[in-house]
């Protein structure tokens, strides 16, 4: 019974893809992370139209705590019998220049977008390293170009991209594929911090990224890994 | 069911390094793992005897629970040769069978593993024909060896686990030295079948410096996935 494990699914693009996710069929069992469980419920109800409320298993955690991820991904090991994807899509920016940048909200970034995606990673390759499986991590296009202002968060996706790149080729051995996207402007809640006077309405969608995402993680695509795929939107002027 | 006897009680002194070579990174990975988690594929191995240094059994026990590795591992002291270190490992054998392997031959398939359990022998190794002439003598040439009737020696091999404390015990009574098993089984029962299963090109040791640089480059090839 195959299992996929997501983060970042109270909103945006993790849940965007949770859903879609749920019409695909790729997987058997669903294990969604995070730290608000009324958004969570609301995307399992929203993924359960699609598949049995019983595929899909919710966790509360909040990624800012990885130290508590050994004991999540026992558990879903011990509820499902394998984990065969794992998708890291939650993130978090608080954009700052380095002068009023503190030290708790930088080291509260990377938290959530380096040390929460390691943790899970090293947790879950001991299971999937004997059956092989997929890995993706949501970077950003501000991991790729300097972004001043952005100070925590760009180093952060930046760090991001360097560690799939390294675990592409250390995980190669396992049959354990690793993918990095980085998506540009696209409408979430933390785009709104990160630009909050541009339209949402102007820019990628969440579900856009989602079918990247979607198509990457089919268990049939075999080429795409190990490189940072860039997702960026043609829009009209 | 066999027990993997696994010799890693190298000190490294040819690899010139503090550490031993067995400890040492290949791929990003300590030598010594390479082997323990493709054995941790292969149900028919029902325990790993490792043979090593007191002193680095702590550091082991910790990598085999960072990797995973869920084949029960017990240790045997290293013994002053390598001779002592498989006798020292063949007191704590509890099955009738047993694969001997050294850490420094990291580059083994678990298909590999799985051709010497399934030989129809139960004792077999891995063997490679020699591509070069070989001469006998030191200063001076004294003889030619037909190079068609030699093999050479790789690891793993299988025995009967009985049998090879046997020819062990004899050759510590004798104070005979072997630099390998198959050969010690042989002079002490040459009435035995030794089967030889076709070794593998990609199967060094590692001994030096330079083993490491071509190790990266076997490891590349043969057993990185993503081309």
């Amino acid at each position: 019974m195959a299992t996929c494990i997501i983060t970042g699914v109270g909103s945006g693009i993790g849940k965007a893809t949770a859903i879609m996710l749920s019409h695909r069929g790729y997987y058997d069992h669903y294990a969604l992370i995070g730290r608000n469980a009324a958004d969570m419920a609301a995307t399992a109800a929203a993924m359960s139209c699609n598949i049995p409320a019983a595929a899909i298993h919710t966790y509360n955690l909040d990624l800012s705590a990885p130290e508590g991820i050994p004991e999540v991904v026992a558990s879903i090991v011990a509820t499902t019998g394998s984990i065969d994807a794992l998708l890291n899509i939650a993130g978090y920016t608080d954009p700052q220049p380095l002068l009023t940048t503190s030290l708790e909200s930088f080291e509260l970034t990377y938290r959530v977008n380096v040390y929460a995606p390691f943790m899970l990673m090293r947790e879950c390759v001991k299971y999937m390293k004997t059956s092989g499986g997929k890995i993706l991590n949501v970077a950003s296009t501000a991991g790729m170009t300097p972004r001043p202002g952005w100070l925590s968060y760009a180093s952060s996706k930046a760090a991001l991209i360097s560690i799939s790149e390294t675990l592409t080729a250390e995980l190669s051995e396992y049959g354990i594929m690793v993918y990095c996207v980085s998506p540009g402007r696209c409408a979430t809640k933390l785009r709104r911090r990160l630009a909050p006077d541009e339209d949402p309405s102007t820019i990628m969608q969440p579900e856009e990224v989602a079918e990247v995402i979607c198509n990457l993680i089919n268990p049939a695509e075999k080429c795409l890994d190990g490189q940072n795929i860039v997702i960026r939107k043609m829009i009209n002027r | 069911m066999f027990t993997l006897l696994f010799l890693s009680g190298g000190t490294g002194s040819r690899m010139l390094n503090a550490v031993p070579k067995q400890y040492m990174l290949l791929a990003g990975k300590p030598v010594v793992m390479h082997i323990l988690e493709r054995v941790d594929q292969l149900p028919e191995i029902a325990e790993v005897v490792m043979v090593c240094a007191k002193e680095y059994e702590p550091a082991i026990a910790l990598m085999l629970n960072q990797y995973g590795v869920r084949t029960p591992v017990r240790f045997a002291p290293a013994g002053s040769t390598r001779q002592e270190s498989v006798r020292n490992g063949l007191a704590m054998v509890a099955t009738d069978n047993v694969i001997v392997h050294e850490a420094a031959r990291p580059f083994v398939k678990v298909e590999d593993f799985q051709r010497l359990m399934e030989a129809n022998e139960p004792n077999a190794m891995l063997g490679e024909a020699i591509p070069f002439s070989v001469l006998v003598g030191h200063e001076y040439v004294e003889g030619a060896l037909e190079r068609s009737s030699l093999v050479n020696v790789q690891l793993p091999q299988k025995f009967q686990t009985q049998l090879l404390r046997e020819v062990h015990e004899k050759a510590m009574a004798d104070g005979a030295t072997f630099t390998e098993d198959a050969a010690m089984l042989h002079k002490y029962h040459p009435e035995v079948p030794i089967k030889i299963c076709p070794g593998m090109p990609y199967n060094l040791k590692l001994t030096t410096r330079i083993d490491m640089l071509v190790g990266e480059q076997i490891y590349d090839e043969v057993f990185r996935k993503r081309k």
